[in-house]
């Protein structure tokens, strides 16, 4: 029996416009923005949040190249042991911070660091937003400042 | 033509997904080529403790050469340098330890391709990121061909890889995603093929009684494969227990080793390791296969359940996946906890569609990946190497 082909981009298509409003609806129903009232400007935050998500390399943004020359923002995910004492006092040192104490500690340590590791995703991500918000408004403000510019009477192209 | 195949570990107890590639191509090609497999005596992929004798043996018309691991691998330290990559700190020597400590650390698995690499008309690599391609293949370079099997995760992004990718005379890539994720860091001009894998078409019938005895209700959908955060198992767990919160009577069966812990609920069926008659049986009777994967260089697992006409659900951040199924037409993606809700209603309330995503992806199976069609394009790629190299 050979049936109608299904075309995948057409049912996603569908999925995701039927997800978008349903994640409306739920976000109007627990107080979200009331401009989500307006489904277009519900979609457009939808489209420019996404594209920051999915569509972007989270490792090639212009905020942490600024942020780098004063602070140190990434965070540390890995343990980096070592002592300021000299030469046999700080091996010594540091044989019981790895041999006893962080054999006692590893616990915390790696509940810590699968946390530090998602905080630190996480900021990429908001960093990759940011980013996104800040095209977006210099490519309105560049179309605002070519619309002033333009002679009267003729509309910028 | 007398080819090596250096792979990190080997056997058929592994279920490895490059190691498994690589030991279907090498008994496929050893049908026409005198094949040799160079590797490891290691079977556990996280300490590459040594389990195989070493020394030479005959697999299914190959010949099968293991070398044994000097050195287990350290994952404190690895994790260390793990997150230095992830974190694009690391330095070149940092870099270089990573490939070193992600291991194997087979000594006399390098010094015979230093001595008898030049004894082999081609040798095939699989996997860049594991230390016996990574050092091994500047030992053969004027014969290498990669099998790069790169999945978009930190380490593909290292600069120490520049130099690395300029040395195979030829790349077999898996998928068009993986090709785009290489190339651009390759010469251009590189001989290459994207070959997938290959596969026989499934049996016409299969006994699904082997299913009586683990108690799955109907319907279900299916998890195939390691059961591990790193597969994304526990976003498709959390996916899952929210989507049967709405009360949806269906089970999840999760059918594979577990590192990690599976949360007792009566929706959700782990199975532990199954063996091929009920791997068989399950991919039959299943309403969906689920692909929770991040990254993937190629999915057999998905292959498979297009081979048994299985519609799937995949993970739309792995490009991978998501590529797969756009090409084949075989099935949806979702890159949120709701768009997993709607995706699997969709195939559960809409079985004809969904048995036809599944026939779609056989169809597509059937014009990419039966076994001629990717043994014609490796056979043309290595006397492409050949003729343009040696």
């Amino acid at each position: 029996m050979t049936e109608a082909k299904v075309r995948v981009d057409e049912v996603m298509g569908e999925i995701e416009r039927d997800v978008r409003a349903r994640l409306r609806r739920h976000l109007l129903k627990k107080g979200g923005a009331a401009d989500y009232e307006d489904q277009e400007i519900f979609d457009a935050v939808h489209a420019l949040l996404s594209r920051a998500v999915d569509g972007r390399d989270l490792d090639a943004t212009l905020l942490p190249e600024l942020v780098d020359g004063d602070v140190d923002w990434r965070l540390q995910t890995h343990l980096n042991l070592s002592t300021h004492r000299p030469a046999a006092t700080g091996r010594f040192i540091l044989f019981a911070k790895k041999k006893l104490l962080l054999p006692l500690t590893r616990w915390l340590f790696e509940y810590s660091q699968e946390n530090f590791r998602r905080q630190d995703r996480l900021n990429r991500i908001l960093f990759v937003c940011i980013e996104e918000l800040a095209l977006e408004n210099a490519r309105l403000r560049r179309s605002l400042e070519t619309t002033a510019s333009a002679p009267a009477g003729k509309p910028a192209r | 033509m007398k080819l090596a195949c250096v792979v990190h570990r080997y056997g058929a107890d592994i279920a490895g997904g490059s190691e498994g590639h690589c030991r279907l191509i090498a008994e496929h090609l050893a049908a026409h080529h005198d094949v040799t497999i160079v590797t490891t005596c290691a079977k556990n992929h996280i300490t590459w403790a040594n389990h195989y004798p070493a020394g030479e043996t005959h697999e299914r018309g190959t010949r099968v050469l293991r070398f044994p691991v000097a050195r287990e691998r350290d994952m404190r330290r690895f994790m260390d340098l793990s997150d230095l990559i992830a974190a694009d700190r690391a330095t070149p020597d940092e870099q270089e330890q990573w490939f070193r400590e992600n291991g194997p650390d087979a000594p006399e698995l390098l010094e015979h391709l230093r001595r008898h690499g030049a004894g082999y008309d081609r040798v095939l690599f699989w996997s860049y990121r594991y230390a016996d391609t990574y050092f091994g293949l500047p030992l053969a370079a004027q014969r290498a061909v990669l099998v790069p099997t790169a999945e978009e995760d930190p380490v593909i992004h290292v600069d120490a890889l520049e130099a690395f990718f300029a040395r195979p005379k030829g790349f077999l890539f898996l998928t068009p995603e993986e090709q785009a994720l290489v190339a651009a860091r390759m010469p251009g001009g590189t001989p290459s093929a994207i070959i997938g894998s290959g596969l026989d078409p499934a049996p016409a019938a299969s006994d699904l009684s082997s299913l009586d005895a683990l108690g799955l209700s109907d319907p279900f959908v299916l998890y195939l494969g390691r059961i591990d955060p790193n597969k994304g198992c526990q976003t498709l767990i959390r996916h899952f227990l929210r989507y049967v919160e709405g009360g949806r009577p269906v089970q999840l069966v999760m059918a594979g080793p577990a590192s990690m812990p599976i949360p007792d609920h009566p929706r959700i069926r782990p199975l532990g390791f199954v063996d091929e008659a009920v791997r068989e049986a399950l991919l039959r009777k299943a309403r969906a296969l689920i692909m929770p994967s991040p990254y993937e260089s190629l999915s057999m697992v998905l292959l498979e359940a297009w081979n048994h006409g299985l519609p799937a659900l995949v993970n739309a951040r792995c490009k991978v996946l998501r590529g797969q199924v756009e090409r084949a037409d075989g099935g949806l993606y979702y890159s949120s906890a709701i768009e997993f809700i709607a995706g699997l209603d969709y195939l559960l309330d809409h079985p004809d569609a969904a048995r036809q995503l599944g026939r779609q992806g056989l169809a597509y199976v059937d014009r990419q990946y039966r076994w001629p069609i990717v043994l014609e394009k490796i056979d043309a790629l290595l006397a492409q190497v050949g003729h343009e190299s040696l």
